[in-house]
């Protein structure tokens, strides 16, 4: 039955393969600590936006707000390692869980609104979480967390000398946020929140549990972005409340889903490469002078996008060719 | 043996409007019933309270014997009331065939089972030909029976269908008519909303016409169509005097 389908499925799954061997052996031929760096933050990007896309794109709830689950996570694994010596491993999943709580606590009053509502108010809370962090004196309020550097270890996942477990923990972030697309595409809750997506009130007379769908798209969303925040708080070892929350974060997760294709497995990962070392670049080669000049390549690129290729860059990829007029109207005749 | 559907002195208002007041009907098993009447008759006010779309001022819903005035309309499909809309809904950026998958992921959690059910679905409606294609892709006569398949999919008991043949050519019209049939013969109980008396008629086993809200009468569609009450609420009083 459908074998299309399922060889489809599973050339996904090949090329993912193909492409995460590639990108493992990468550092092995570029040394250069900058690049590396780049590297770094376009996996962790492709990673963040990727998890967003399962909200956004997928389930169709736009948010602007994802800095917050990104800042939650970061300071969630900072406090506990710094007040209470818990290692970064088990920040992290507490990071997890209590970003996709919060999310399902927010989304309880947040996804009765419709449209435009629903954007604003996720901006909104990220923005008063960024001042609530700000303030919060415990918490190192403004000045922020600074994490102790000790020795490098896996165990405290902390590396002075080397960028590269950095690199291939975001390259396993990003492999794991993009398998678990794969995997809930093909799942009840895959066709659920696409069906939420194009039009919730056929999918409720089908049986849908629209309000859950959300829910649940939301706080697997929060869980992966918060685990990429803890990630960050250990790469940059240390983190302010502007540094992990602020708005930038919540634009940098949804630019590069749009641009490489909103709601789709790839978009994600296909944006996030193209625009993230142009954004590093150009901000280093550029930016430094002219003030903003890097912002305007950024800009002008996301323009020539969104005219040329609204569904997204992978659409130069689609598979399926668009069915030309014609097979149509056989279909109606016979 | 109860009626599968049944309603209960079914009023609705929408501030000052009274768009059913105090309508029970009820649909047997293995019926196809046909709600008719004349536009602004209520029709569409009483398809949606019984798919669930919101709930009545005043009245209950009975369904296979169980009161479901207070359920939503999600959870009613889940019970076996299946609708299409009159401005069809479609999926628009999801192929045919995965449209039809969510509507039968209710009876399965099993994707395998769910892709098969939407194949068998499609093939019956005849639209398998196109599973493949984007929903934005098919013609208006493809999406309405898109509409069917996908609450079929969903293995209704009750099946309502909203005008799904209105505005359709002859030729896809009788095709629609002998898929309403098919349907029947499955087993499959049907409550239509149209208002084409000359499609509907020769199909449907019983019509309940409404005007202004109410109940104006019931029967076979051979006595309904000559009744004076009907000609004049379409027509108007002068041509029920000449009836």
């Amino acid at each position: 039955m459908d074998k299309a389908f399922i060889q489809r499925r599973r050339r996904d799954l090949v090329v993912a393969a193909f492409l995460a061997a590639i990108a493992a052996a990468v550092p092995l031929f570029v040394k250069d600590v900058y690049v590396q760096n780049i590297m770094v933050l376009t996996l962790m990007y492709a990673a963040l936006s990727q998890s967003w896309n399962i909200l956004s794109g997928y389930c169709g709830q736009i948010s602007l707000g994802h800095a917050l689950y990104f800042g939650l996570g970061a300071y969630t694994t900072a406090i506990l390692f710094t007040k209470f010596g818990v290692l970064p491993w088990f920040g992290m999943l507490a990071g997890g869980l209590i970003s996709a709580l919060i999310a399902m606590a927010l989304g309880y009053p947040c996804f009765r609104l419709g449209g435009h509502y629903f954007v604003i108010a996720t901006i909104v809370i990220a923005e008063i979480t960024l001042l609530l962090f700000q303030n919060w004196d415990w918490a190192g309020a403004a000045l922020g967390i600074d994490i102790p550097v000790r020795r490098d270890s896996w165990l405290t996942f902390q590396f002075t000398r080397s960028k590269l477990p950095y690199f291939y923990f975001a390259l396993a972030l990003a492999c794991v946020a993009w398998f678990v697309t794969w995997w809930l595409e093909d799942s009840k809750w895959g066709y659920w929140w696409r069906a939420v997506k194009d039009n919730p009130v056929a999918a409720e007379s089908l049986g849908v549990d629209v309000f859950n769908s959300k829910m649940g798209a939301a706080a697997v969303s929060a869980f992966l972005v918060a685990i990429g925040g803890s990630f960050y708080a250990q790469f940059v070892s240390y983190i302010d409340p502007e540094s992990v929350m602020g708005f930038q974060f919540s634009l940098l997760m949804a630019l590069p889903a749009v641009l490489g294709g909103i709601g789709t497995l790839w978009g994600p990962m296909l944006g996030a490469v193209i625009l993230i070392p142009l954004t590093e670049l150009t901000r280093s080669y550029i930016g430094g002078s002219g003030r903003g000049v890097d912002l305007i390549v950024y800009g002008g690129l996301i323009i020539a996008i969104s005219l040329a290729r609204p569904q997204g860059l992978v659409s130069l990829f689609s598979r399926k060719p668009k069915p030309a007029a014609q097979p149509a109207r056989e279909a109606v005749a016979s | 043996m109860t009626a599968l559907l049944e309603t209960r002195n079914i009023t609705q208002r929408f501030s000052g409007l009274t768009a059913n007041s105090d309508v029970s009907i009820s649909v047997g098993r293995g019926e196809i019933v046909g709600l008719i009447g004349p536009n602004g008759a209520g029709k569409s006010t009483l398809f949606n309270l019984i798919a669930g779309a919101f709930k009545p001022s005043e009245g209950t819903i009975l369904f296979d014997g169980e009161d479901v005035t207070a359920l939503p309309a999600a959870e009613r499909c889940q019970r076996g009331i299946g609708r299409t809309f009159q401005v069809v809904k479609s999926f628009e950026s999801m192929t045919v065939i995965e449209n039809v998958i969510v509507g039968s992921l209710v009876r399965s959690t099993n994707m395998r089972d769910a892709r098969r059910k939407a194949h068998e679905v499609l093939a019956f409606c005849g639209l398998d030909a196109r599973a493949d294609v984007l929903a934005s892709d098919l013609v208006p006569s493809e999406k309405r029976r898109l509409e069917v398949a996908r609450a079929l999919a969903t293995e209704p008991k009750l099946l309502l269908l909203d005008e799904v043949l209105t505005g359709l050519t002859p030729v896809e019209s009788q095709k629609g008519v002998e898929l309403v049939r098919r349907v029947r013969d499955t087993g499959i109980t049907v409550l239509m909303v149209e208002h084409v008396m000359e499609i509907v008629m020769p199909l449907v086993d019983r019509a309940i016409v409404l005007d202004l809200g109410k109940v104006l009468i019931e029967g076979k569609p051979t006595d309904v169509v000559r009744d004076p009450k009907v000609i004049s609420a379409y027509l108007g009083d002068r041509h029920a005097v000449g009836a």
